[in-house]
């Protein structure tokens, strides 16, 4: 019963996106771009974040072959996250901090212009994990860049020179950015970030054309603050959808600690134009100590539902209640369509940093499967299906131990089973191909006072592979979301940091933190090629056509938390090494440096 | 109880001349800079230090056992910075290279002393990295 009203409803948007009656349904020219596969307009090439091209020039038989067509220098040490983005003859470059971008004529490579913002240095010591930037949006004659001093900046396509630009956020709280703007319809959406500095997360939406603001919801506090409706915001309950209720945030904090309380949203959003309804998880509740904060801390760690047009929540599901690990609930939330027992059903799969990997009815908010997809993760034995909650193996839990205790062996670590590292959908086997972490930590948390703009942090990690395991601190799996089953592993000697890619070709792609981009085959993940770039990979693969021929690209340049202890040569493991501990042998294998790479068949003879 | 080391440094003396313009609260004081035993039980003031180096997540850049990373070793830099120097830099911070500026932490204004000790203690390689308690009192 549950499903056959989505099916009518699935039915009923597809006539009207055939239809095109609705005046506001005139297609944008992003929606445009991103119709045709030569084009990559938006950091996940689509609005539902599939991360696919159905390009097949380069494909299982021929990916052997491939080689560098060209490459540039960024001119910026530090992490390059995200992807370019290739809009007909022009690709869009952009750089961590301080935030360059290049538009590149990709017909000689030359460049047609370049913004280099002034920004106050005074933002790099409160930027968490390294001065990453996920990336640019493409919308309305303009390119968008979210810089990390919290400016959104909207650039004439064109030219580089700035229509408008809005201020978002505050660095002398903390609050910082290294999320990718995304432009959805007739609005620009973009997030914040500062999780370990009492940040409070919220989502801000501007109208595309003038930069006004026109709505914030925030993750955490008053109901009219989140634009959560009591009676109507809907969330997991015993077994099916029921009203959140009045103050369900506040009611879930001790006193005011909600208003220092994270929930930050530097991940990567998607959108279905059907239903209106945009997706996004929220991050760790601040401090990372629980005891500090009892309650359940909503809605931190939460898949949000909302209005494009009003903000609204339409529904709310909490992976982690009560936080006692930092495994923020960030990682992106890819719409698709499943089939599950028989139903066709309008979906959302989300692989948690917790370790499980979900699929919920987009539509309504049921939860429909919850499977660990890793198989050491151990904090939690299963997610109770009737509740919705983890249910959580004391043995592994910082909370129930207390502050001044080291819990050890917690799998998976804060950096999660999977971080920001976007998932590919290869809509042609309809398996999702997840770049994955398969790294466990000790945890021990302490009292820590808030001051505004100092680190908010209050726990002591270490991190290494997974014990019991390959050795590595990565798998690349094949995912069946219906199921909740992995199809097939491949193990890495590191996580894998880098947004996957597959394609028509029966490929699928990602980047090493050595610096290896690889092609593996989508049905077995046997690899098929690879090429060592001069730093190591935290960016996105993405593809495009220019002049009849596929290309395939990436940034190079190693960073982020996993690579932050790359700028010294680190020598000795010592206890309590956070991220570098289990890194540490990166230094063996690749420095800091970063480039984009693009590689193309050769010509045939 | 292995042995207790009273570690008094001549760079304390120094420091002293050096603060004497600036910092007229820290005055020449024949008491040590840091008592440690077994390597990771320290007095008072230093143990405060540790904490602070913990709760500002210092680690983050410097390393967990001050190493360095992204930000300098500082088992390195104790070597050869001034305690006066060493306020400065905590206070004022090098946003450019990523350290920000301390001045605005309640923790850091109260404790930065013993947070130079127990740097300097690390250092000196008389404090192990990690967990830190405190001397029992006898």
């Amino acid at each position: 019963m549950r499903y056959e009203s989505f099916s009518v409803l699935v039915g009923a948007a597809v006539l009207t996106s055939a239809a095109c009656s609705n005046a506001v349904s005139a297609q944008s020219d992003l929606e445009k771009a991103m119709g045709s596969s030569s084009n990559w307009a938006s950091q996940a090439g689509d609005y539902a974040n599939h991360r696919y091209s159905d390009l097949n020039q380069i494909n299982a038989g021929n990916v052997a072959k491939l080689q560098v067509a060209w490459s540039m220098s960024t001119g910026v040490l530090r992490g390059h996250e995200g992807s370019p983005l290739v809009i007909g003859d022009t690709m869009y470059v952009h750089t961590p901090f301080p935030n360059n971008v290049f538009a590149v004529n990709l017909k000689d490579q030359s460049f047609k212009w370049k913004y280099e913002p002034k920004q106050n240095a005074d933002v790099i010591p409160v930027m968490c994990c390294d001065t990453v930037n996920r990336g640019l949006a493409y919308g309305d004659g303009k390119i968008f860049l979210q810089q990390a001093d919290t400016t959104l900046v909207a650039l004439d396509m064109n030219t580089g020179k700035v229509v408008w630009s809005a201020k978002n956020g505050d660095p002398k709280i903390g609050e910082t950015n290294t999320n990718a703007p995304h432009v959805f319809k007739d609005k620009v959406l973009t997030g914040i970030s500062g999780g370990e500095f009492g940040v409070r997360g919220r989502v801000i939406a501007y109208d595309i054309k003038t930069g006004k603001k026109v709505w914030t919801g925030y993750s955490t506090g008053p109901d009219t603050e989140m634009l959560i409706d009591p009676s109507k915001t809907m969330t997991w309950t015993n077994g099916k959808m029921a009203p959140v209720g009045k103050d369900s945030s506040l009611k879930s904090w001790q006193g005011d600690q909600w208003k220092i309380g994270g929930g930050t949203t530097w991940g990567w959003y998607s959108y279905d134009p059907e239903l209106n309804l945009v997706y996004y998880g929220t991050g760790n509740p601040s401090t990372w100590n629980p005891a500090q904060r009892p309650g359940d801390n909503k809605w931190s760690m939460t898949i949000f539902a909302r209005d494009l047009d009003t903000g609204v929540a339409k529904w709310v599901y909490q992976m982690t209640p009560h936080d006692e690990w930092d495994f923020d609930g960030v990682n992106e939330v890819p719409l698709v369509e499943l089939d599950i027992k028989g139903k066709k059903v309008p979906a959302l799969v989300h692989f948690d940093r917790n370790g499980f990997g979900y699929t919920l009815n987009r539509v309504t908010g049921e939860l429909l499967v919850a499977e660990k997809y890793d198989p050491k993760v151990n904090w939690a034995t299963q997610v109770d299906m009737k509740s919705g909650r983890p249910v959580v193996d004391k043995k592994y839990s910082p909370g129930t131990t207390g502050p001044d205790v080291n819990v050890k062996d917690i799998c998976p670590a804060a950096l999660g089973s999977k971080d920001q590292q976007p998932v590919s959908y290869d809509r042609k086997s309809g398996l999702f191909m997840v770049p994955t972490n398969h790294v466990c930590m000790t945890y021990e948390p302490f009292q820590v006072e808030y001051t505004a703009g100092q680190p908010y942090v209050g726990a002591t990690l270490t991190m290494y592979p997974a014990p019991g395991s390959h050795g590595g601190m990565g798998n690349f799996i094949a995912w069946d979301a219906a199921q909740g089953k992995i199809v097939w592993s491949k193990p890495e000697r590191f996580s894998v940091w880098s947004g996957a890619l597959a394609t028509a070709g029966d490929i699928v792609f990602y980047g090493t933190l050595e610096g290896y981009v690889k092609a593996v085959s989508t049905a077995d993940g046997k690899e098929l090629w690879k090429f060592k770039t001069p730093s190591g990979i935290i960016g996105n693969v993405f593809t495009y056509q220019y002049e009849g021929k596929q290309y395939v690209g990436i940034l190079s340049g190693i960073g982020g938390w996993a690579g932050i202890g790359m700028a010294a040569g680190l020598t000795e493991p010592t206890e309590g090494l956070g991220a570098v501990g289990g890194y540490k042998d990166l230094a063996k294998f690749t420095t800091l440096g970063g480039s984009l790479f693009v590689f193309a068949l050769p010509d045939a003879p | 109880m292995k042995f207790v080391s009273l570690v008094v440094l001549s760079a304390v003396l120094l420091t002293a001349v050096a603060l004497a313009s600036d910092k007229p609260e820290a005055a020449a004081s024949a008491s040590p800079l840091y008592e440690v035993k077994d390597g990771n039980k320290v007095d008072a003031t230093t143990l405060q230090g540790w904490k602070t180096w913990r709760a500002l997540a210092c680690e983050r850049c410097h390393g967990a056992a001050q190493e360095g990373m992204v930000g300098p070793s500082l088992v390195e830099s104790l070597k050869r910075l001034s305690k006066a120097e060493f306020h400065d830099k905590v206070m004022k911070g090098n946003p450019e290279k990523g350290m920000p500026p301390f001045s605005g932490s309640d923790m850091v204004s109260k404790n930065w002393e013993g947070l130079y000790a127990y740097l300097k203690g690390r250092s000196d390689g008389e404090i192990q990295p990690g967990r830190l308690t405190a001397i029992e009192q006898n």
